[in-house]
């Protein structure tokens, strides 16, 4: 009987650690389907509002306004883990939504005004730009109620990540202004007739490259201004990104700087510097004048030495 | 004949290390910056080495001047002022004018200063102005992700390169010069053989190219 009296002890210690691991999975599993789900409060909007279908016709206008979110573009987005009311008016909470819910004003700055947000990214510095921007100031009626949303769904908005491929990022970052301006692509379209190999322009650079000012503002944290030049304003001297003050190439180099440094670690980015680009350094003017210097100093110090020579021989020469 | 021994182990290996340094910098740095030149390196080949010896280059020129801190040898950087003009003057006039015909040194080489001023001046400035500038230029541009995107309303990257680039081109002038002085000894090869043994061996007739000078 002793002997035997192990057997269901260990199959009771097997069990309870069985049980144990089996709890900690479900635990485990339990939490990672919950962070892929909405918020909860999102599913009751998401219950509407993810209907591709959801619209109505404005009755002033006679627009058909969308009212559908893809919740998957949602849930991949910078705000997927927001709750839908904490950009939107509380009354949205209620169904069918108050009237007063209407008046909302959706404001980007005013959420992300908190501390460690503005470290991050500076929305009030691109409040500052945004308010110079072409956007903001036209006269063309369809600017009207122009906002960040106009350009940056925020349901479906994603910030570029490092590693990215570069010619994915100038293609979505492009995407946005053809969203409204894709007349410019059209090969008749006289707007980018001056600019040499359009194509492979438009492949490989992004709009705003051009189309904001090439001082870049004083906020390290940021590459490129959102104050949007009108046409005739933007740059279209070629030196300035190809030779002048090297604006694309520095852009280039960031971010490839970053790449590297993800990827290989301060050490491995200081041996390989796989970012470095070919004509960073590159300045005509340094260079020539530099070479004609040390041309004009070999030259010297050859007369001298030559001299010296001479010099040499002719006391020589005298010596008895 | 005179010997002197001015220049101590450490002094010669860093002197050697940093001159194989610096040729492999200039060679590597071209290299990169005319990429495409036919007889120069590859890109690809030419930017870890041109990394690799910056790195030993920060450290080489970090053992110098501890060892000038805590050693005999920072006294020979120690600028004297007084009669430092009358000093420049004899000495540029030697250079310019006496040297070819026959004229006594200025400046005598001795174990308590083994530069004469104008070499005093120019090592000064090439081993405390110019390469901490290309050394600080050069990890600037390796992790210029981290500096601000502009300065005083001009590119972060677009200011460090240039600097590293004109920077480079004094260091070549300032190479171009030294190798030129080093062959104002006693005779041709005093000096190069001075750096290598330590000893300044001077035999006191000043026979062929002026009087004594010491290399670096």
């Amino acid at each position: 009987m002793s002997a035997k009296s192990p057997g269901p002890r260990r199959r009771r210690r097997l069990a309870a650690v069985t049980s144990l691991i089996m709890a900690v999975l479900l635990c485990t599993l339990g939490a990672a389907a919950a962070s892929a789900d909405p918020p909860a409060d999102n599913r009751a909007c998401l219950r509407c509002h993810g209907m591709a279908t959801l619209a109505y016709r404005d009755g002033i206008t006679g627009n058909l306004i969308d009212l559908s979110i893809d919740p998957g573009r949602l849930a991949g987005s910078v705000h997927g883990k927001v709750a839908c009311v904490k950009c939107h008016a509380q009354g949205y909470r209620d169904y069918p939504h108050p009237q007063d819910a209407r008046r909302e004003q959706l404001d980007c700055v005013g959420c992300h005004r908190e501390a460690h947000e503005r470290i991050s990214y500076p929305f009030e510095a691109i409040a500052g730009q945004f308010a110079k921007s072409i956007h903001a100031t036209g006269d063309d009626p369809k600017l009207r109620g122009f906002g960040c949303h106009s350009c940056h769904d925020p349901h479906a908005f994603r910030v570029s990540t490092v590693g990215k491929p570069l010619g994915e990022i100038v293609m979505d970052d492009n995407a946005v202004c053809l969203s409204c301006h894709a007349q410019v692509t059209d090969p008749l379209s006289d707007r980018h007739r001056w600019l040499p190999k359009r194509e492979a322009h438009w492949a490989a650079v992004r709009c705003i490259e051009c189309h904001t000012p090439i001082a870049v503002g004083g906020d390290g944290a940021q590459r490129v201004s959102h104050q949007i030049l009108a046409g005739k304003e933007s740059n279209s001297t070629c030196v300035n990104c190809h030779s002048g003050s090297q604006r694309l190439l520095s852009r280039l180099y960031a971010y490839r700087s970053q790449e590297d440094l993800a990827r290989d670690g301060l050490f491995g980015k200081a041996v390989f510097n796989e970012a470095y680009v070919v004509g960073l350094s590159r300045s005509p003017l340094i260079d020539r004048l530099s070479l004609a210097f040390i041309g004009v100093t070999a030259l010297g110090l050859m007369a001298h030495g030559l001299g010296r020579y001479l010099a040499y021989r002719r006391s020589r020469g005298k010596q008895p | 004949m005179s010997a002197i021994y001015l220049y101590p182990g450490w002094v010669r290996l860093w002197h050697w290390f940093s001159a194989l340094l610096f040729l492999v910098l200039l060679l590597s740095g071209a290299s990169m910056h005319y990429a495409g030149t036919p007889w120069l390196l590859s890109f690809k080949l030419a930017v870890p080495i041109h990394n690799a010896a910056g790195i030993l280059l920060t450290l080489g020129w970090i053992g110098f001047v501890v060892g000038n801190l805590f050693t005999d040898n920072g006294r020979h950087y120690r600028v004297r002022w007084r009669g430092l003009m009358g000093r420049l003057v004899a000495q540029i006039r030697y250079y310019g004018y006496g040297i070819f015909r026959g004229a006594p040194h200025p400046f005598k080489v001795s174990a308590e200063m083994k530069f004469n001023v104008l070499q005093q001046l120019s090592y000064l400035g090439a081993m405390y102005l110019l390469m901490p500038l290309l050394i600080l230029s050069g990890w600037a541009f390796l992790f210029a992700v981290y500096l601000p995107e502009s300065l005083f309303g001009l590119g972060s990257i677009w200011i460090v390169a240039m600097t590293h680039l004109a920077v480079a081109y004094g260091l070549v002038l300032f190479w171009m010069v030294h190798i030129y002085v080093i062959t104002t000894g006693e005779t041709v090869l005093t000096n190069l053989r001075a750096m290598l043994t330590g000893w300044d061996r001077e035999s006191g007739t000043g026979a062929s190219a002026g009087p004594s000078e010491s290399a670096s």
